[in-house]
């Protein structure tokens, strides 16, 4: 259990990052408008921009998939028994497990890759490539241990995580989150 | 195997996919992995790798999160009581009276917001109770208020809209443009049903609520300060050039913070609580667009797209029966799907489809925004409808059966698009210049 505590402290942790890295954009925005209206350069900021933007989609994904924020198809999966759902929920994750090891894997090979070619960004400010990659490697992983953990308590029968999360955010009347 | 084989196949196994419940954006990834693993000689970790990097590190993604944050920040201020005290005291001569504010308080709400649900939410947590309480007839209100909602993404800024413009890579603030009209358009007729459905049915209506002076009224308008001025603040930024397409959402995220803080619901909780909700909410959306991004890529691998558009050229059906047939597509397609992942699901095939038979990518935008919208009203999956059945308790198809009228107007808002395209091209054309082909 606490090994499971862990692991979810560690996808909040990386959510909070993310949503530092919102801010960031943010700030980065602001902050290259007003320096232009100075007549300051803001050469750069673009740069920073992409790059807070993926660190801020890369490292929430464990904690969004967790708050069952990922969006899917619940039409048939509602509307059948609790043994027929256990099976097609079971499918899902295994589908899932099996896709997400696959992107961080190719997420760690390829910056590893970037790494040792010295990959430079094109852009205005000159940086090692794999630094800002560095946090679609955290996020890929990350989001791959969530995976895999839902897999492992939906096979010891316990309900998944992001219905439970979905289930009390849609009881508060909570509805912000959906699109 | 012929393309249009291997086109039928994996379509085959995406619907499989969806419909047994494997999360959208991994569905669309496994689908490219598997067009490009099995049908191509390219190999596809490499290709993931760059598609899920290359989209969520562009610029113009990067004010999704913004425009989302500032919904977020709205939602949990008193501005939608403040539009509705401000909008009430002015419609008390209307047939129809306070159903309007449904309508206006939408399309006002929807300048600042740029998703259908929260628009839906934030307008129906107030007008909702007040409108019951006066006995309104619940069908009209609850109609009028699940469609009308949807005029969050059809209005700028828009979510659906950012992510069309990515997914097709068109400019934003042309679409954004494109979508004025067409949203007045929308209002004007969502009022004249109302209108209509009131001379009809005069007993339905309660007696208007005690009238007011001009002056009074003009004071009560005082509560639509805040919301004109933050459309006013983020309209300037953009105009006066001091901010362009995609940071003026960091504007709105500013002038949104600004309200919050003078209304006194600025708390640090709820700052952390919208950012955190804005943070998972973006990201959804860019696994979907980077999901859907490295399908496209292997799509255009395989050559399916190019033969799907030759295809339907060669069936020689006119402009006319194209948008026809895709209209019955999409709303098949939005009985079961959101608007996010119905545009990037579709975009790979369909829009090389749509510029081979000479449509304009924008106005398309606006074709499939308004085909989004009626998405979120059709059972059994309608994020409006949800965001109602959990306000009310009523179940999601009354709410639909209620919505029908509206429904009703938002096809015909389609129609009059379809026949008279310039409608949606210029504003956009006036402000920024014919697009040069």
């Amino acid at each position: 259990m606490s090994f499971r505590k862990n692991l979810a402290w560690l996808y909040d942790a990386a959510g909070y990052l993310a949503a530092f890295f919102v801010f960031g954009i943010f700030a980065v925005m602001i902050g290259q408008t007003v320096m232009r209206e100075l007549g300051l350069k803001t050469s750069g900021a673009d740069d920073l921009t992409k790059w807070f933007s993926a660190a801020a989609a890369f490292l929430a994904m464990a904690h969004a998939f967790r708050r069952g924020d990922f969006v899917r198809v619940t039409l048939l999966i509602d509307n059948v028994g609790p043994r027929t759902r256990r099976v097609m929920e079971l499918a899902s994750l295994a589908v899932a497990s099996a896709a997400c090891a696959y992107l961080a894997f190719w997420a760690t090979r390829s910056t590893y890759e970037s790494w040792l070619y010295k990959d430079m960004s094109d852009g205005v400010i000159a940086v090692a490539l794999w630094i800002p990659q560095l946090s679609f490697v955290v996020g890929a992983i990350l989001l791959a241990l969530a995976v895999i953990e839902q897999l492992v308590i939906v096979s010891l029968g316990e309900k998944p995580s992001y219905v439970v999360a979905v289930e009390e955010r849609h009881a508060r009347g909570d509805f912000s989150e959906d699109l | 195997m012929g393309l249009l084989e291997i086109s039928g196949l994996l379509l085959f196994i995406l619907f499989l996919l969806l419909a047994g419940g494997v999360w959208i954006a991994m569905s669309l990834a496994v689908v490219g992995y598997l067009g490009l693993a099995l049908f191509t000689g390219t190999p596809p970790g490499k290709g993931l790798f760059t598609a899920f990097w290359g989209t969520n590190s562009s610029l113009s993604l990067a004010a999704l999160p913004m425009f989302i944050w500032m919904g977020e920040i709205l939602f949990r201020t008193k501005l939608s009581q403040e539009m509705f005290d401000g909008l009430a005291p002015w419609l008390n001569k209307v047939p129809g009276r306070l159903m309007h504010v449904n309508i206006l308080g939408c399309g006002i709400f929807g300048s600042v917001s740029g998703s259908s649900a929260a628009t839906c939410a934030t307008i129906s947590k107030v007008a909702l109770p007040e409108l019951l309480k006066r006995g309104y007839d619940e069908r009209i209100a609850l109609g009028s208020l699940a469609t009308a909602g949807t005029l969050g993404i059809l209005i700028p800024p828009s979510i659906t809209m950012v992510v069309y413009a990515v997914a097709a890579d068109a400019s934003i603030i042309r679409i954004f443009l494109a979508g004025f009209i067409p949203g007045f358009i929308l209002m004007i007729l969502f009022s004249g049903y109302i209108v209509v459905w009131a001379l009809m049915n005069p007993e339905k209506t309660p007696p208007p609520g005690p009238s007011m002076t001009f002056m009074e009224k003009v004071k009560a308008s005082g509560n639509l300060i805040p919301v004109t001025l933050l459309i006013i603040f983020i309209v300037w930024v953009l105009v006066a050039g001091i901010a362009s397409a995609t940071e003026c959402a960091a504007y709105g995220v500013l002038g949104s913070l600004a309200i919050a803080w003078w209304s006194g619901s600025l708390t640090w909780a709820n700052f952390l609580e919208s950012l955190m909700s804005a943070t998972r909410v973006s990201c959804m959306i860019m696994f979907i667009l980077a999901g859907a991004s490295f399908l496209s890529m292997a799509m255009g691998f395989t050559g399916i797209p190019r033969a799907l558009a030759e295809w339907v050229a060669s069936l020689g059906l006119s402009p006319l029966a194209l948008i026809g047939a895709l209209t019955i597509f999409y709303i098949v397609l939005g009985t079961a799907l959101d608007g996010v992942s119905m545009i990037v699901l579709t975009s790979a095939v369909v829009l090389p489809m749509i510029q081979k038979a000479g449509f304009d990518l924008v106005w398309f935008g606006i074709f499939i925004v308004l085909l989004v919208e009626i998405a979120e009203v059709t059972p059994p999956v309608g994020f409006n409808l949800f965001v109602l059945q959990n306000m009310t308790g009523k179940d999601s198809n009354e709410i639909a059966k209620a919505a029908i009228p509206f429904f009703a107007m938002l096809v015909l808002t389609i129609a009059i698009i379809t026949v008279f395209p310039s409608v949606v091209t210029w504003l956009p054309d006036v402000v920024m210049g014919v697009e040069k082909k």
